[in-house]
């Protein structure tokens, strides 16, 4: 289900109470004109999935962390962090996978320059 | 490499002026010095190719079969190998002490065997207490692995070294609780008395826990799996090998071996009867003795699992040494009391 | 005090290139940080460039232990965006040959778990043995030992050839002894059950708060399995359990995949009994394949190491997203949460009791 960025730590509380504690995958996807994040979480007890979906202005890229309810939030945020450059607020970020970027945009997103040469550094 | 062999040397000598004040003949000490060395080196070589064979065998696989026949030649291809390699130290080691320590072990071990008579002929060394002065000077050993650790700069073989003395000094006591009770039952501690009163009934039918406990222990002493935690290459990375240059290591290679020969043949003198047997002569049949155990020894690397630092430990402290002072008090009650 | 050690990328633990830096006080563990990336490779981005079916290529390099699975998921979620059916034959054919995949990747697992521990290569050099068996049936089946690319959209590129039954049923057979072999070789051993039986232990909570999976999750009692609670293919067909366990540590975890051994031989078997007579043929790729429209799907699959979860979004000629939620990746993670309060040599007997293949992990 869509639902807009300042509701999503409630509602991710909501649904954990409601037994759907099993954080499956944060993800995100770059529609030009926004980026989506999409959460899918699980409900192990009855074997439901339900995924929340928030749509992101790609200039004020930020999504509120999940880390304190859903411990398994940690690596996919950070993955989030580097591949599309979203910032999470609320958690020290430090890059996950490739250490060393010079942090000027972010693979994933169509907009990254992958066919001209970068310099490496940070 | 020069300093090496310029220390091996120098122990040499030391030994032949140490057993000339006993023996009747300097001529005929360095006679038998030479021929124990030959010997050592002989029974390395041969079980070096016997350990990669078995253990290939036993992986069902063919192990060396490229150079010389049954590739019986490859160490001996390793070795010219790494004699040819180049020799560096590591810039925080103490250098002196670091490059002394692998030749100061070597040393140790074969000066060990030399103290060790081979038939009732050649009793070069015919010392009161023979068996108590090898195993006093056995457990130099730690001391020496101790300095090399530590002396290497490198945090690693530190931390293998520690735990490696550890190990070592909680498996000697068992290992001298056993010898006791050896030492008890043949009313002596000279090695030629051990095993003449091993003619009637070998040590090891009339105390099998001494044996196990001793075997266990020794295991423990040559630092062999499953107690082989300085070489563990997939804890520590690599230990306390990890700085040390071509020409010493093979001498370390050629440690290993010798300190496996050593240990066979303790037990062999101790609980099989040494040169007991019948018709052949008693060389052949101690050193028959010492290759079954030590083919033994190669068998327990090649299928055992390797033990966490703090289980081997409890192990020493817990099992082993209750049972060593009960392998005594029983040997006692049984057949000296 | 202490120490930072560094268990670099380059070590001899067999699991490919993973840097953890430790924190150790003494012997005990106060806390490990996996720092991966060396094996990143960029597929998620790459996929995006590419046409659909020159992709199965990189799915499999993903996971080199077992490629067959990520092969099968990735074109089945072509399928799904396509909106074919799978024929029926080629839905036995493919779970077999999954099944074949799991149990070589799990002797492969048993091989280096028990060389991270000390055993010296003879479980490993055993294992591999046994699962040149099983790589050499699906050789036959498919025509390469490791990278098979032979999934094809609605089958597969070809059909099993003829007596593949009877070979199969002999292999697993002897497999069947051999890892009933193994189980008593190790577990009679005292010291690896000591090495392993309270280690590492992962409570049950913990486990679904750190969003574990695969056989980790069930060696701490939660009965997940995507091929019971979500099924595909021919598993709602078959008698197939979730094996599990409930005590959380690595012997819980090693006995989970060994059972899962045995489950897959027995599902084997099965499958080969009731195998429909039929086409198992795919379409070919240099048709002109028809588009898929613009639709968003999400499938999942059990792997060997755990449930991968495939969210493509799809365009007319290539995946204008495809996002892998590979099971080893959130794996290790848990690491660090896992480790705290172990000895040093404990760090490597859970890390293979999770194993962990860094191509899945980087992507």
């Amino acid at each position: 289900m869509k639902i807009d960025r300042a509701l999503l730590l409630e509602k991710a509380r909501e649904l954990k109470s409601q037994g759907y504690s099993y954080l499956v995958k944060i993800t995100a996807v770059d529609y030009e004109s926004y980026l989506e994040v999409i959460y899918m979480l699980r409900n192990l007890s009855e074997r439901k999935d339900e995924t929340l979906e928030v749509d992101v202005d790609p200039a004020d890229a930020w999504v509120p962390t999940l880390i304190e309810d859903f411990k398994a939030a940690d690596w996919y945020e950070r993955e989030m962090y580097e591949m599309f450059a979203i910032e999470i607020k609320g958690r020290e970020m430090e890059r996950l996978l490739l250490e060393k970027w010079n942090g000027k945009a972010a693979p994933l997103r169509k907009n990254f320059a992958w066919n001209e040469p970068y310099e490496k550094g940070d | 490499m020069l300093t090496g062999s310029v220390l091996v040397a120098a122990w040499f000598v030391s030994n032949l002026l140490l057993l000339s004040g006993t023996a009747a003949d300097a001529f005929d000490v360095f006679v038998y010095a030479v021929a124990v060395s030959l010997l050592i080196i002989a029974f390395d070589y041969l079980f070096g190719w016997v350990e990669r064979k078995t253990i290939a065998k036993i992986q069902k696989r063919h192990g060396s079969t490229y150079v010389g026949k049954y590739g019986i030649l490859q160490n001996l291809a390793d070795f010219v190998k790494l004699l040819s390699k180049e020799h560096s130290v590591p810039r925080n080691a103490d250098k002196a002490l670091f490059l002394i320590t692998i030749p100061l072990m070597l040393s140790l071990s074969l000066f060990l065997i030399f103290l060790l008579p081979f038939s009732p002929g050649i009793v070069e060394s015919n010392i009161g207490l023979g068996m108590l002065v090898v195993f006093v000077l056995l457990s130099f050993l730690p001391l020496i692995i101790f300095s090399n650790g530590f002396s290497s700069g490198n945090k690693f073989a530190a931390i293998s070294a520690q735990r490696s003395v550890v190990m070592l000094i909680s498996y000697e006591i068992p290992l001298i609780l056993v010898l006791a009770s050896v030492g008890a039952l043949a009313n002596s501690y000279n090695i030629a008395g051990i095993i003449g009163a091993q003619s009637q009934w070998w040590f090891v039918l009339m105390m099998p826990i001494g044996f196990v406990v001793f075997f266990i222990a020794m295991l423990a002493e040559m630092e062999r799996p499953p107690f082989d935690m300085r070489e563990a290459d997939s804890e520590l990375i690599a230990g306390w090998l990890t700085d040390v240059s071509a020409p010493y290591y093979t001498l370390a290679l050629f440690l290993d071996y010798t300190r496996m020969f050593l240990g066979s043949l303790l037990i062999a003198i101790l609980f099989f009867g040494g040169w007991n047997g019948p018709m052949l002569p008693p060389i052949f049949w101690l050193l028959l003795k010492t290759f079954l155990i030590s083919f033994f020894i190669v068998i327990v690397r090649a299928t055992t699992v390797r033990m966490r630092v703090d289980r081997l430990l409890r192990f020493g402290w817990v099992w082993l040494l209750p049972l060593s002072v009960l392998n005594l008090i029983v040997t006692y009650i049984l057949f000296i009391g | 005090m202490v120490t930072r050690i560094n268990i670099g990328p380059v070590h001899p633990s067999t699991h490919g290139v993973l840097r953890m830096v430790a924190d150790i006080d003494g012997d005990t563990v106060v806390n490990v940080e996996p720092h991966i990336g060396f094996l990143h490779r960029g597929v998620e981005k790459l996929v995006e460039t590419r046409m659909y079916m020159q992709s199965p290529v990189y799915m499999e390099k993903l996971d080199y232990v077992a490629p067959l699975s990520y092969d099968e998921i990735y074109v089945a979620a072509v399928e799904k965006a396509m909106g074919v059916e799978v024929k029926e034959r080629a839905m036995y054919v493919r779970t077999i040959l999954l099944e074949l995949q799991r149990i070589a990747s799990h002797l492969l697992w048993l091989g280096t778990m028990a060389n991270d521990v000390g055993q010296f290569f003879t479980m490993f050099m055993w294992c591999f043995k046994d699962r040149d068996l099983v790589l050499r049936l699906l050789e036959e089946a498919s025509g390469a030992r490791m990278f098979y690319v032979n999934m094809r959209i609605g089958g597969l590129i070809r059909d099993l050839p003829p007596g593949f039954d009877e070979r199969t049923i002999e292999v697993l057979g002897y497999l069947e002894k051999r890892i009933k072999k193994y189980e008593d070789y190790l577990e009679k051993n005292p010291i690896f059950v000591d090495r392993f039986k309270g280690v590492g232990v992962v409570s049950r909570e913990m486990a679904i708060e750190l969003g574990l999976t695969g056989p980790v999750l069930r060696g701490s009692g939660v009965s997940y399995d995507v091929r019971k609670d979500n099924p595909y293919y021919i598993y709602d067909k078959l008698n197939f359990e979730p094996q599990k366990r409930s005590e959380g540590d690595c012997f819980a975890r090693y006995r989970v995949r060994m059972l899962e051994m045995k489950e897959s031989i027995r599902l084997v078997k099965e499958a080969l009994r009731n195998i429909p007579e039929g086409d198992a043929l795919g379409m070919q790729i240099r048709l002109i394949l028809p588009s898929a429209k613009s639709k968003i799907v999400c499938v999942s699959r059990e792997l060997p190491r755990g449930e991968c979860l495939m969210y493509m979004v799809s365009d007319p000629q290539r995946p204008y997203r495809l996002s892998i939620r590979a099971p080893t990746f959130i794996n290790l993670a848990a690491l660090s949460s896992i480790v705290k309060g172990c000895r040093t040599a404990d760090i490597f007997a859970i890390l293979g009791s999770l194993d962990i293949v860094m191509g899945d992990v980087d992507r």
